[in-house]
């Protein structure tokens, strides 16, 4: 017999329930190497089916499956079964409206994504084929343009949670250093005065949650200071 | 469709950011300083009559103006940072900030009076 793993998995279906609760879940362990995801998986195809739940690659690269594992934010499929404490407890994205059971409501995230104009803006003709970019150039992007928009980091940085309606967030704002950064981007000057706010960037207090939750390893913490820098830069 | 309130950017928080950093700076330089003397003080190196030197030289008189002018302007930003990220109601957050101003202002003249012997 398989050895079982015990996890402790949020229920809520707003409407319906009065209250959150956890149930708890026994799968058997199917494989060495097994993710979160799959004793999810195994719950909704063996046990119960009404359990609600986002995921789509399985494989760290849609950003889905952002849930709070034991306490920390992380994706359930590229997060391995061994060496999480059990029971594991599974719980949504933290300060997120729960629309059913681990599933959230991402619209006011998206919106934020969004307020930063994640797109190239430049004025200058078209060239005739693409905008050229050096290698160097390029290399700038590495550690921005790889972010998932899982919403892990942002949902883990309290400055989020008390100001989230004001405060842009970590995600949004590595993808606003992201275009800062892009020397295709004609738009530097209106993205940083977009950003010059004691709300939508300055309530970063460098906690550094972000970092520590991102399942890509990357670090929004130093692509706000570098935000931060430019405007300094740009004012004295 | 969803509506999207909004607000845009105030163009404001960098000044606030600065002067906390700039402020910051300051102090990690001049807070040693009077620990240093106090340390000296509770040795036995250096007495009353001694102390009272130090602190009446003009030199010893900017760098405590400088030193109270720094906490207080550092102290002023940080907790307003405090009550901006707790107290979410305008009608609290600009009359506790306005009060923080007054009572922080008042000590800071306070201390001034005293290094400079106005009083």
């Amino acid at each position: 017999m398989s050895k079982m793993i015990t996890l402790s998995v949020f229920r809520y279906e707003p409407g319906k329930d009065e209250k959150p609760s956890m149930q708890t879940f026994e799968v058997p362990m199917l494989k060495p190497g097994m993710k979160l995801l799959d004793a999810l998986n195994y719950i909704k195809w063996e046990i119960d089916g009404t359990l609600s739940y986002r995921r789509s690659c399985g494989e760290g690269v849609c950003g889905s499956d952002g849930l709070n594992i034991n306490g920390v934010n992380g994706l359930a499929c590229i997060t391995p079964i061994e060496g999480l404490k059990q029971p594991i407890h599974v719980r949504p994205l933290p300060s997120m409206q729960v629309i059913r059971d681990l599933v959230v409501d991402m619209d006011h995230f998206f919106d934020q994504y969004r307020q930063i104009k994640p797109w190239l803006q430049a004025e200058s003709p078209l060239p005739e084929h693409e905008r050229l970019q050096s290698p160097e150039d390029r290399e700038r992007l590495d550690g921005s343009y790889e972010c998932i928009l899982c919403g892990c980091c942002t949902t883990s940085c309290p400055s989020w949670w008390w100001n989230g309606d004001r405060f842009l967030g970590p995600a949004a704002l590595l993808q606003a250093n992201r275009w800062i950064v892009d020397s295709r981007d004609e738009a530097t000057g209106d993205r940083l005065d977009q950003v010059e706010d004691a709300f939508r960037l300055y309530r970063c207090h460098q906690i550094m949650n972000c970092m520590d939750a991102c399942p890509k390893d990357l670090n929004p913490t130093a692509a706000i200071g570098h935000i931060k820098r430019k405007l300094v830069s740009r004012k004295s | 469709m969803r509506t999207v309130k909004e607000p845009g950017s105030a163009h404001g928080g960098l000044s606030d950011w600065y002067w906390q950093r700039l402020s910051a700076v300051v102090l990690a330089f001049l807070l040693p300083l009077s620990f240093l003397l106090m340390l000296m003080v509770f040795s036995g190196a250096v007495d009353q009559q001694g102390l009272l030197d130090i602190l009446d030289h003009v030199a010893s008189r900017v760098l405590h103006t400088l030193l109270i002018l720094a906490l207080m302007v550092h102290a002023y930003m940080g907790l307003k940072v405090i009550l901006e990220d707790y107290v979410h109601m305008l009608a609290w957050r600009i009359p506790l900030i306005a009060t923080m101003l007054v009572l922080m202002s008042g000590f800071g003249i306070w201390w001034l009076a005293l290094i400079w012997a106005w009083a």
